[in-house]
């Protein structure tokens, strides 16, 4: 017998002997990979009626940094991995459909997926639907209008000049899966293919010492934001909107000369060898689309839910963009090769770019 | 020396106490005073709301009491084998007959000399390979190498009054060695023991690197869950925390003080070295 | 065939513990650290490769091994100079509640748990902190990123100082009052005692003080990690971030290797440095 399946033992004793007069049927254990922050707060009052309602025990594993160090972390121990969800994004989804890792999700199993536009799910080669979309959200550029003062920011070019040195907050190259330097490559006229013109912009924001702290995840982005002693980041709509609820912000969603990035966050159901366990992981995936609890889910991230019958929080109108705005001012990159490069671009970081910031 | 130098000096060796105290007790008096912030994140000091939310957060995240029972028992478990494992090696090496004995000592001190993230991540890739996958086995097998070290010594240094003749004596009286290493070595190293199985214990409990590693979703001690809820989830609740354990710490060195006098606990640990 | 000792039969459990325990996997990890990585798959591509530790060898890795030192030998020399007039205090204060008001607190801080305390350093000399004047006076502003440094410091600084404070207490009380006595009674004054006779007794316990300390914090990725900012890096941070960031395992193999190396030579050459010094 190992742990789980002695604590799995021990919940259905506790279980007939203290619980209601109608049967319980015996709950399955899930493990469910979560983001820190205002992700986890409005996830564990809805895991916790989930518990009541049926009897499941949900177990909540946070992200230590971007979803991606998961792929990393369990890659190793593949098939024996003991998460059933996994909370991830565009990139991630990619690089685990392509470890084979993801069982695909049909709505006949799961009927919320029904209420979800076709365009959000990502598909695998047969064209089986393979996520779970809950959010969109997206990546910018934005400060805090309350420290900056003098001319706003419209171009990230301005990020150069001597005011705002030790006032940017960037990511590690392994968050957001890179975007940064997608960002900054697009500045001069690059992509994440042509990914050169982004390095050297990053080399000279470095060198002039602009750069003030290196956040790893929405908690570090949050607390550094909320201290007083940076002014600017690069970042998600979740940890913007944290930001936000504290103090005047204003996001850079419609640059002329530069994109804002969009994807999809959501869930991935993780392949295992227990059939229960999987159905179990895909009601409680089903239970994150209705409508309701999509819409509950979406408001504290600031992100756009995907089930048509949700509300969007009305706070978040700025970050979304009109049809014919979407061309002009948001970029959708190829995530599944920016996946390919996160090694790469680590290693570049630590030899090119962190002493720069220490010697800065 | 001029005599004049005298009083300086004295003051400045005093005024060098008092800072290095207040160095060591001003940041937890800090996080105590922040744990009563009302604010939602780290503000500037001092706060002006107070409240007990993080209190409630601490006690609502069970995360925190299950990983407090997983270090003590990993704790207890690796402790009890480092000390047994170790005891035996201290007698071993300093008996004067055993050939080698330097390059013994020296070898059963290199773990604490190997970083602990290098021994996390070898074990981790070693344990794989030899197919032990169950995390609490693999937490104790690294707590009980990074703790063998400490025991060993502890156990060696409360040897080193031990009079060979004394073992002999017993030997001449008809016991075996064995018997004769119960007898007479044992209880003289008893002190050893007792502060290597504590320091053990203690390093155990708040070890973080090798745990790091080792650990899963399901088997986190205390430290483990420490870093992943605020590696993911940094607010206050962490001042909270600190001061859960300055209290703790208090109670437990006032409980030692009692039990065993603050005073001999501090020279035996100071045998750590 | 001469009979082997009994002692060496009680090496046995402690043997099996070394090989299996560290033998064995420090043998793994030397075996990965000679594979190619495969970027975007885990599988270690075929044959030998000496790639892994070429990389290192790249002037930023120099820079962060130096820098780890650095701060290091910074840590170790702070916390020997704080830590000796506390421990002398703790085992020679005419007070009784002096003495064990110290002992108290150094084997309480030995006991609380380092994620705490250096969280509380995080809040007490953090840029926002009541401490982060203090912090100032390095020379480099706590709202500037070069102030992480300052904070990992001080970190590693609250970690070491207890712990060699302790091994302090112990050289001192080994040597007895009666020679400072000798030495009063002699026409010295009581500073004068304790600089000209008990510090020279006490410098074998202050070098291996020392180096205890720079063990604990060159090997120390807590710190960095919670307090660096992103910005501290040491070589601990460097192969944590291949572990459990980027899944590269055998780059994370080599360098776990080097810093094996680098560790026992600093180690075990500085105290073959210090013995003949003291000699």
């Amino acid at each position: 017998m190992d742990r789980r399946q002695l604590l799995a033992a021990m919940a259905a004793t506790a279980g007939s002997s203290a619980g209601p007069v109608f049967a319980q049927p015996r709950g399955e254990q899930l493990l469910v990979v979560m983001w820190g922050a205002q992700w986890i707060e409005v996830c564990r009052p809805i895991g916790e009626e989930w518990m009541r309602a049926t009897g499941d025990r949900i177990q909540w594993e946070l992200h230590a940094g971007g979803a991606m160090a998961v792929v990393g972390r369990l890659r190793p121990l593949w098939p024996r991995i003991q998460q059933n969800l996994i909370a991830a994004w565009d990139p991630v989804f990619d690089a685990m459909m392509e470890a084979g890792w993801m069982e695909p999700v049909d709505p006949a199993e799961m009927p919320a997926l029904r209420e979800i536009p076709d365009i959000f799910f990502k598909k695998n080669a047969q064209g089986q639907r393979m996520t779970v979309p809950l959010s969109t959200a997206g990546a910018f550029w934005g400060y805090r209008t309350d420290l900056v003062s003098g001319t706003p920011i419209e171009s990230i070019e301005q990020l150069l000049e001597p005011r705002f040195r030790g006032k940017l907050c960037v990511p590690v190259p392994v968050n957001l899966s890179g975007l940064l330097m997608v960002s900054l490559a697009i500045q001069r006229g690059g992509n994440e293919r042509n990914i050169e013109p982004g390095w050297q912009f990053l080399t000279e924001l470095a060198r002039r010492g602009n750069i003030g702290r290196v956040v790893a995840n929405n908690s570090e982005m949050i607390s550094a934001m909320s201290a007083g002693d940076l002014s600017v980041a690069f970042w998600n709509t979740g940890g913007w909107q944290a930001v936000r609820n504290r103090f005047p912000c204003r996001l850079l969603t419609r640059l002329t000369d530069n994109k804002g990035f969009l994807f999809n966050e959501g869930f991935a159901v993780m392949r295992g060898d227990n059939p229960a366990r999987i159905a179990a992981a895909k009601r409680f995936a089903n239970h994150f689309a209705t409508a309701p609890i999509n819409t509950r889910y979406n408001m504290p991230l600031g992100s756009g839910p995907t089930n048509v019958n949700s509300q969007a929080a009305e706070s978040i109108r700025d970050i979304f963009y009109t049809p014919e705005e979407l061309p002009r001012f948001a970029y959708i990159p190829d995530y599944s090769f920016m996946a390919s490069q996160v090694d790469a671009w680590t290693r570049r970081w630590e030899q090119e770019i962190t002493p720069l910031i220490r010697r800065a | 020396m001029m005599r004049w130098l005298d009083l300086p000096l004295r003051l400045l060796a005093r005024a060098g106490v008092l800072v290095t105290v207040l160095f060591l007790l001003v940041p937890l008096v800090v996080a105590c005073v922040l744990s009563f912030d009302d604010r939602s994140f780290l503000g500037p000091f001092p706060p002006r709301e107070w409240s007990l939310r993080w209190y409630r957060g601490f006690l609502d995240n069970p995360a925190y009491m299950d990983g407090f029972w997983m270090s003590v028992q990993v704790a207890l478990a690796a402790g009890a084998a480092a000390t047994i494992i170790g005891t035996l090696a201290a007698l071993a090496v300093s008996d004067p007959r055993l050939p080698g004995r330097a390059v013994w000592e020296a070898l059963f001190l290199s773990p604490k000399f190997v970083p602990t993230v290098v021994i996390g991540f070898s074990l981790l890739v070693f344990t794989a390979r030899i197919g032990i996958f169950d995390p609490f086995t693999r937490l104790v097998l690294g707590h009980t190498i990074i703790t063998l070290p400490f025991t060993m010594r502890a156990v060696l240094a409360s040897l080193i009054g031990l009079r060979r003749s004394h073992m002999e004596a017993a030997m001449s009286l008809g016991a075996t060695e064995a018997r004769a290493l119960w007898d007479v070595a044992v209880p003289a190293a008893r002190s050893g023991i007792v502060a290597g199985a504590a320091m053990a214990f203690v390093l155990s409990f708040d070890e973080v690197a090798v745990s790091l590693f080792l650990s899963d979703a399901f088997t986190q001690t205390l430290p483990i869950a420490l870093v992943a809820e605020m590696r993911a989830n940094l607010n206050l609740t962490i001042a909270a925390v600190s001061t859960v354990f300055l209290a703790a710490t208090l109670l437990l060195v006032l409980l030692l003080d009692r039990l065993i006098g603050i005073e001999r606990l501090a020279g035996d640990v100071g045998a750590r070295g | 065939m001469r009979r082997l000792p009994f002692a060496a039969w009680l090496l046995l459990p402690g043997g099996l513990a070394l090989l299996l325990l560290m033998g064995g996997p420090v043998a793994v990890l030397l075996a990965e650290s000679l594979r190619p990585f495969v970027p975007g798959s885990m599988r270690p591509g075929e044959g030998l490769t000496l790639q892994n530790y070429r990389d290192l060898l790249a002037p930023a890795y120099l820079f962060y091994a130096w820098e780890t030192f650095r701060i290091g030998l910074i840590v170790s020399a702070l916390s020997v100079l704080g830590a000796a007039p506390l421990a002398f205090a703790a085992v020679r204060s005419p007070r009784p509640a002096v003495r064990k008001g110290l002992l108290a607190l150094l084997v309480g801080l030995l006991v609380m748990s380092l994620i705490a305390r250096l969280y509380a350093i995080e809040m007490a000399w953090g840029s926002l902190g009541p401490l982060a004047p203090i912090g100032a006076l390095t020379g480099i502003a706590p709202r500037s990123p070069r102030y992480a440094e300052v904070q990992v410091a001080i970190g590693l600084l609250h970690f070491t100082l207890p712990v060699v404070a302790l091994m302090l207490v112990g050289a001192f009380r080994a040597l007895s009052p009666r020679l400072e006595e000798a030495a009063a009674s002699l026409g010295a004054t009581r500073a004068d005692a304790v600089l000209s006779v008990v510090l020279p007794l006490a410098a074998p316990a202050m070098v291996s003080g020392f180096l205890v300390a720079l063990a604990m914090c060159i090997s120390n990725f807590i710190a960095p990690l919670l307090l660096g900012r992103g910005v501290v890096v040491f070589t601990t941070s460097l192969m944590y971030t291949r572990f459990a960031d980027i899944g590269n395992y055998p780059s994370g193999a080599a360098i776990g290797i080097s810093m094996l190396l680098l560790s026992f030579a600093v180690v075990y050459g500085l105290a073959a440095l210090a013995r003949r010094a003291l000699r």
